[in-house]
């Protein structure tokens, strides 16, 4: 403890935060590949097919995990064709849009409970700012310019049109999802995501508003682009959509986006309904008290939360191999017709019974 | 020292920016450079320590009304790029002139009331943060004026529906 003690509050603060960035960077990346081969091993084990299952070390086959080693590197020493016609500063930047929002959100999720060192408090999340809740609401929502920008830029009839289905599905889906938050903000009383997930130790969130979830459920597949709600580069109509113009390492940076956007929702998600990194029944200072150290006990809630979101990625894959791609009719008619009038009513029944709850109406 | 780089660089980003918004024969870029002013924006906001301000810019402007922006222009734009580019008229010149003395205004006026302009900053409450701070002045201090702002933009959103639709039935 000598080392710590001889440095000033600012030094710690500015030494973990670094470690905190470093470590959810590399975390949040190893996401992706693990996922590009999850989602071919899975549905090949739904079709009753192997899928990929040869690439491995020596004669250890891994279960073909090593398959996405090989693709990094095939996407990576590709040639890069870029279009003559495309807007060359923007057709760069896009890839590049599309995939900082969805690593600067997940440095606001909190991966465990505060802990103390010496005097000094930790945050477990990278970023916390009093209204984290809306700054991940804020910033999820700047992604879509990625799939825009790079459907214009490419100067091609295709892209742009998954370009403008991409922009005009996020705004159908976007207020839905900000609705279906709402009432969470009033049960919890804090825009403080981990304030939330510290109030679920007794009962999930989901218990308490299950429209809400279900609401934010729909709505987390059409803000990742995800089947069914893959408009924006759906294949029998539109080529590839607003990537059809990509390829090589650009191309792979729209995927990693996408993947850590949908990891980032699991850990959202997780945190909002079902109680972060708390173990149900067993409250933190439970752990604290088993394992003697608060460092312990929030690492353990990290592994807790990890599993949580797991089972969302997992539902991701799931839904996609399951569900038909909607009409786009139908996509817009569920976005406006049927989700945002349940959302405001959710809102107002919500509203109604905590405020006859807490003032006794 | 720290806070003032940061602040030259995000002023400066925005300075950029908006020169190329107004600048810009296509409307996509020039939607899109918008979104990074909005953004920079943001950024000083959040240096001011207002980060509910901050992340409202960047969900409301940022997020919501310049995608709406540029799926428009991107629906309508498809071959109207206006090939003239930037050209100074006449009438503009006034506009200019305009521009120029109200920029000159705003700046003497920052000058001359600088402990005024700095003030806000150091009531900024720190417990609650500053989500609660703007809570309490909307929904306490400003509550008629507040809802009768949003009335008045319902009027607004009314009205548009009436002319759309009326546009719709005279074809």
């Amino acid at each position: 403890m000598g080392i710590i003690d001889s440095l000033t509050a600012f030094q710690i603060q500015l030494i973990t935060t670094l470690i905190k960035f470093v470590a959810i960077l590399v975390l949040a990346l190893q996401v992706p590949p693990l996922m590009v081969w999850f989602e071919r091993r899975a549905p090949a084990l739904f079709q009753r097919r192997k899928g990929p299952n040869r690439v491995g070390l020596f004669r250890f086959r891994l279960f073909g995990l090593l398959q996405s080693l090989a693709d990094t590197v095939k996407l990576i020493f590709k040639e890069e064709v870029v279009p003559d016609a495309a807007n060359k500063v923007f057709y760069h930047l896009a890839p590049v849009i599309a995939m900082f929002p969805a690593l600067v959100v997940i440095m606001a999720v909190p991966f465990g409970n505060d802990f103390h060192i010496g005097d000094h408090l930790i945050t477990m999340s990278a970023i916390r700012i009093d209204s984290g809740f809306l700054f991940i609401l804020a910033l999820s929502s700047i992604a879509v310019y990625g799939v825009a920008i790079a459907g214009w830029s490419s100067n091609n009839k295709y892209s742009l049109m998954g370009a403008l289905r991409a922009s005009a599905q996020m705004i159908a889906y976007e207020i839905p999802l900000g609705m279906s938050l709402i009432p969470m903000v009033l049960i919890y009383q804090t825009l403080d995501l981990n304030q939330m997930v510290l109030q679920q130790e007794q009962v999930w969130g989901i218990f308490k508003a299950p429209v809400s979830f279900v609401l934010f459920f729909i709505c987390m597949f059409a803000e990742t682009n995800r089947a069914p709600f893959d408009l924006a580069e759906g294949e029998s109509e539109l080529i590839a959509g607003f990537h059809t113009e990509y390829n090589s390492f650009k191309f792979s940076q729209f995927y990693l986006g996408e993947y850590v956007s949908m990891f980032t929702l699991s850990l959202i998600c997780s945190c909002l309904f079902f109680g972060g990194w708390q173990i149900p029944f067993v409250s933190y200072q439970t752990l604290v008290n088993l394992t003697g150290y608060e460092f312990i006990a929030s690492i353990i809630g990290t592994i807790v939360l990890l599993h949580k979101a797991a089972f969302f990625m997992w539902a991701f894959v799931w839904v996609r191999w399951t569900l038909p791609r909607f009409r786009y009719d139908q996509l817009m008619n569920v976005g406006w017709r049927f989700l945002m009038p349940v959302a405001l009513v959710n809102v107002l029944i919500t509203a109604g019974v905590l405020s006859f709850i807490r003032f006794g109406g | 020292m720290a806070e003032l780089v940061i602040f030259l660089s995000f002023a400066s980003i925005m300075l950029f920016s908006s020169l190329m918004v107004i600048t810009r024969k296509n409307a996509v870029p020039a939607a899109v450079y918008l979104v990074i002013t909005m953004l920079c924006a943001a950024a000083l906001y959040a240096l001011m320590g207002a980060d509910f301000v901050a992340t409202i810019q960047v969900l409301v402007y940022a997020g919501a009304i310049m995608v709406l922006f540029l799926f428009v222009i991107m629906l309508l734009n498809t071959e109207s790029d206006i090939e003239h580019g930037f050209q100074i008229k006449g009438p503009d010149f006034v506009m200019i002139a305009l521009t120029v003395l109200s920029f000159a205004i705003t700046c003497i006026a920052l000058m001359a009331g600088k402990g005024a302009v700095n003030a806000p900053m150091e009531t900024m409450p720190v417990d609650g943060g500053n989500t609660l701070a703007v809570a309490k002045v909307l929904f306490v201090n400003y509550l008629w004026p507040f809802e009768l702002a949003s009335v008045l933009i319902l009027m607004a959103i009314v009205a548009s529906i009436v002319i759309a639709k009326r546009d719709n039935a005279g074809h």
